[in-house]
């Protein structure tokens, strides 16, 4: 059962999530919404707060070693600065700490993000659990590759 | 001054007394009509409450009327304003329609300026990139992806002649959405004006300017707040002096709404950030009544209704009683506040994008009769993107729709006197009273925003109301209930196109410009910068005319005060 | 990747991600052979770092203080290694980690290792999983690690406990200097700090714990204390004066290596412990009788209970 499964994967280390808008975007009302959802939904979360750069997220992400990096970005640029982030990923060998996206990304743009790795894409008007419920399942496939059980 | 007795908590108990009537009527009509009706008929009777967290009653009577509703309300054109601050209003003179605009290159701005122009739009508005917004030019590492998607990208004074080729500048009136450059591209306007021989006093237009809702909500900022206020102070003195039509701030509400605040909170902190503005233009010797006409403010109207049309009624009227009352404005013009309004973003769904349109002529019906002077309506594609052209059209015809058929303008204030909307106004002006005597013990605006208190209080709004809509509490048509399966809208896409052609803009001006003459108006602005007592705005327009980047000079501020790191708000 | 030796030879070298892919095995896997494996690979290349904890009520200002004294430190040339440990929540045990972010700027720029860590979960005891990330982190060549606490509850004195040098920081006008000496903080505390002296009321705070001080005086050390302003910097060379002071005190009166060897031991028995302990508990409690008077009165039955845990535990679990 995927629920006690998981369980037990999160069971001393609770899943760990960073919040980031790596543009050059201020909108951060959805980032301090999203922290508390996410830890409401027993999530321990980082908040990379204003313009942090690329390299910032990904220093982050490793040092805390996250499960899941989550981008927003509501200022269009999306398919520029979620690639800098997947690229960093990339070049550094990353696998074990999945991407979600979301922000303001139009229906055509979430494949070509899907092909960078970066899942999720909500729009605005997504319900929390929706994207919690993601958020979930892209950290349990995480902790798999970090505990090599997969 | 004590802080147990100061001019908010003197006010606020003197507008606690204003009521002493018991609501019998209502009382005796909820035991004997209401209750039983209920009961009988198995009524659900849930609370009701606005944004504001104020608990709304089934009706309201002549009871709740406030004793002194005569003078609260004053007449149209008439102190406190309560009613509207012109004695014609919309009859005199329609709201401007304006609508917000700019995006990809300078060259699509200036087409979409002249397009509008054309369809009878009254007034220019410009909204710029992020990476302008921030002060930086297109070349930056940062800019990569961003030029030109939000706005239209500045980054030297050709663009800016550009995007006004064709236009003359002393007959418009351009509204400039930017806020922590906002005296470089003042400075880059005016020189523009003196470029094409429009004397500076006949330059109409208002840049946002303002630095205190960037702390507290849209977090666009580059300097420490003295910085950026230091700037302003200049803005004011030479525009009071030279430039009287150019309106140096628009005090934004709009915001802060957006963040997430509720309507009183948006009322409290605009005119708390809108009396710290005063207060400092009297700190750098100018006299209220010559600086205070030229404030005007930004509101937000969402979607319930009457609670928007209360906040704009009690707005006018804080303003106006506070001016004269606390800083002694003689003047009447000091009193008016004029302000524009823009239609919510946040209440907009990507979802069922054409319930847009409905939830936009509501708030815009708000507007107009909460007596806006000027209005933004937002299309319906702009939880998306930035709008179409045929989303714009819908939108700025919704306007022309409530001005010239809906008969909302015919009569002043037709709102006047309703139980329910005079009685919201008290409790939205009470409530304003409050924030305003809990910032003034905190030690005024700017130690509440490097607390964090108002971002703090913000959030936890925000919050509050994502859980009503996650239970369904609140409703968002299509987005919440009655949800279908969606099919994308088609949408206007900034091509990389603009971000290269700005690029190469930019590298021939750094080419072909005078370098010396650049190297000299920068060293002169830095001294300036260097000096608290001197006015920069001189010294930008120098170095704007050499073709000195937007980068080039902000960057100056950067070395002299540093950045700003806000305080940790969750 | 669960491959030990390569990451114990990461660690060794100082690779980031091999100290945090570490650090997780302690946080997920207190028990496991794999920790035991890492730590005991890397012990002969720790022990020779200050471990400081830097405690104090929550909003005090510690977190943006260990951003600015970082900096310093790093510029003076030591590896420094930061630990901050955030509440989480009672209601969803979720926490949001915030200490990171009020330091970032310095972290960035120096390129500081910093780990967060909430309160929850933590089979092994929280300290045990902080100890072990010390540990790591010394075994990279950090020579200085800072732990930051907000100094209640118990699992915070035993971190604090591990600590050579404990700064307490404590900040006029919120009556904390009264809870923090209650707390019993104030007795293991090699330095406090008044933060925020800007504020009204800093003089008389710590004219007050001064006073406190004389009194308690404890053997040789004399307890500095230092008014901070952790925003403009005021202060914070003062401070790291003490703590380096405090180091060389150390080294003149205490046998670190010894100490940190019985520590070790102490830390690392009680995690084997609480562990076998809580696995026969555990089954132990799962075969309560629940109907009352059955088998007794309550205390008859969790008499029965220990006495199964005892037997079990000696079985071998």
């Amino acid at each position: 059962m995927v629920a006690g499964k998981s369980q037990s994967l999160f069971k001393d280390r609770p899943i760990k999530v960073l919040l980031a808008k790596p543009g050059i975007d201020g909108h951060d009302r959805g980032m301090f919404v999203l922290a508390k959802s996410f830890r409401d939904a027993g999530m321990d979360v980082l908040y990379a707060g204003l313009l942090p750069t690329p390299e910032e997220v990904v220093d982050t992400a490793v040092n805390e070693d996250v499960d899941v990096i989550a981008l927003s970005l509501m200022n269009g640029a999306h398919l520029t600065v979620f690639k800098k982030v997947a690229d960093l990923m990339k070049k550094r060998g990353i696998t074990d700490i999945a991407i979600v996206g979301g922000g303001t990304i139009p229906d055509q743009d979430r494949p070509k993000l899907a092909r960078m790795g970066i899942t999720g894409n909500y729009g605005p008007g997504t319900p929390i659990s929706t994207i919690v419920e993601h958020v979930k399942r892209r950290a349990e496939e995480a902790r798999k590759r970090k505990l090599g059980l997969n | 001054m004590d802080q147990s007795e100061n001019y908010w908590s003197q006010r606020l108990e003197s507008m606690r007394l204003r009521r002493d009537k018991i609501n019998s009527r209502y009382n005796s009509w909820k035991k004997d009509t209401l209750n039983p009706w209920n009961k009988s008929s198995r009524n659900i009777t849930e609370e009701r409450r606005n944004s504001s967290d104020i608990i709304l009653r089934e009706v309201y009577t002549e009871e709740d009327l406030s004793n002194n509703i005569d003078q609260e309300l004053g007449m149209p054109g008439t102190y406190p304003f309560t009613r509207g601050i012109y004695p014609n209003m919309y009859r005199g003179k329609l709201w401007t329609m304006r609508m917000f605009s700019g995006f990809g290159t300078p060259e699509d701005t200036n087409r979409r300026l002249k397009y509008l122009i054309s369809h009878g739009e009254t007034g220019l508005s410009i909204a710029f990139d992020m990476p302008t917004l921030y002060g930086l030019d297109c070349d930056s590492k940062r800019s990569d992806g961003e030029v030109g998607k939000c706005g239209v990208s500045v980054s030297s004074l050709k663009d800016m002649e550009v995007i006004f080729r064709g236009i003359d500048l002393g007959k418009v009136s351009t509204s400039m959405t930017i806020n922590a450059p906002a005296i470089v591209l003042t400075a880059m306007y005016f020189a523009l004006a003196q470029k094409k021989h429009v004397p500076l006093e006949n330059v109409a237009g208002t840049v946002q300017a303002d630095i205190l809702k960037e702390y507290i909500a849209q977090k666009e900022w580059i300097y420490p707040p003295e910085a950026h206020l230091r700037m302003i102070r200049d803005m004011m003195t030479f525009c009071t002096k030279n430039a009287p039509k150019y309106n140096y701030i628009s005090i934004s509400g709009y915001h802060i709404r957006e963040a997430g605040s509720s309507a009183v909170q948006e009322l409290a902190f605009t005119l708390a950030d809108g009396f710290y503005y005063i207060d400092m233009g009297i700190e750098a010797g100018l006299d209220v009544d010559r600086f205070a006409p030229r404030l005007s403010f930004f509101f937000n109207s969402s979607i319930n209704f009457f609670e928007e049309i209360a906040k704009m009624r009690a707005a006018r009227r804080i303003w106006a009683t506070v001016l004269k009352e606390k800083y002694g404005a003689k003047k009447e013009r000091s009193l008016l506040m004029r302000f524009h309004t823009q239609t919510s973003g946040y209440t907009l769904t990507w979802q069922q994008p054409m319930n847009n349109i409905v939830r936009t002529t509501i708030e815009a019906m708000a507007a107009v009769l909460g007596g806006t002077q000027s209005l933004h309506t937002n299309s319906y594609d702009e939880a998306w993107a930035l709008p179409s052209d045929n989303a714009v059209k819908v939108a700025l015809r919704t306007q022309q729709i409530i001005a010239e058929e809906s008969g909302l303008a015919d009569v002043i204030d037709p709102l006047g006197g309703s139980y329910y909307v005079e009685w919201l106004t008290d409790q939205m002006e009470e409530k304003a009273f409050e924030y305003f005597d809990r910032i003034e013990r905190m030690g005024g605006i700017l130690n509440a925003i490097k607390s964090g208190y108002l971002q703090k209080e913000i959030a936890a709004t925000s919050y509050k109301r994502q859980i009503r809509l996650e239970k369904g509490e609140e409703v968002m048509v299509g987005a919440n209930k009655y949800v279908e399966d969606e099919h994308p809208i088609s949408i206007l896409r900034i091509s990389r196109k603009a971000q290269d052609m700005q690029l190469k803009r930019l590298r021939d001006i750094k080419r072909t410009r005078d370098t010396a003459k650049v190297t000299r108006s920068l060293d002169r602005l830095r001294k300036a910068m260097e000096d608290p007592d001197e006015n920069l705005l001189p010294f930008m327009i120098d170095a704007v005319k050499a073709y000195a980047t937007l980068e080039e000079i902000t960057n100056i501020g950067r070395e002299i005060y540093g950045g700003w790191k806000e305080p940790v708000i969750v | 990747m669960l491959d030990t030796g390569e990451i114990v030879s990461g660690i060794l070298r100082g690779d980031p991600r091999s100290i945090s892919r570490a650090v997780s095995i302690m946080e997920t896997m207190p028990g496991s052979a794999e920790r035991r494996k890492i730590l005991e690979a890397i012990y002969p290349n720790t022990g020779n770092g200050q471990i400081i904890g830097i405690t104090g009520p929550p909003g005090i200002g510690k977190s943006t203080m260990i951003g600015k004294l970082s900096l310093s430190i790093a510029q003076k040339g030591h590896k420094i290694g930061v630990v901050a440990v955030d509440a989480s929540s009672p209601f969803s045990n979720g926490s949001i980690l915030g200490n990171r972010l009020r330091m970032q700027d310095s972290l960035t720029s120096r390129n500081i290792f910093m780990r967060s860590l909430s309160t929850r979960g933590q089979r092994g005891g929280l300290s045990s999983t902080v100890w072990d990330t010390v540990t790591i982190m010394e075994a990279s060549g950090m020579d200085k690690i800072i732990v930051e606490t907000v100094g209640s509850g118990q699992a915070d004195l035993d971190i604090l406990g591990l600590a050579d040098t404990i700064v307490l920081v404590l900040a006029p006008g919120l009556g904390d200097e009264i809870q923090a000496i209650k707390a019993g903080i104030m007795e293991i505390a090699s330095i406090i700090v008044v933060n925020k002296i800007d504020r009204e009321g800093a003089y008389m705070a710590m004219k007050d714990i001064q006073d406190m001080l004389a009194i308690n005086s404890a053997d040789g050390w004399v307890i500095p204390v230092i008014g901070t302003n952790a925003l403009t910097g005021d202060g914070l060379e003062d401070l790291m004066g003490c703590m380096e002071k405090h180091w060389i005190y150390l080294h003149e009166h205490v046998n670190i290596r010894e100490s940190r060897f019985k520590n070790t031991v102490a830390m690392d028995a009680k995690i084997q412990l609480d562990q076998i302990v809580q696995r026969s508990f555990q089954r132990a409690l799962q075969g309560m009788e629940t109907i009352p008077g059955k088998n007794g009165s309550p205390y008859d039955e969790s008499n029965s209970i220990v006495k199964k845990t005892i037997e079990s535990i000696l079985k071998g679990g």
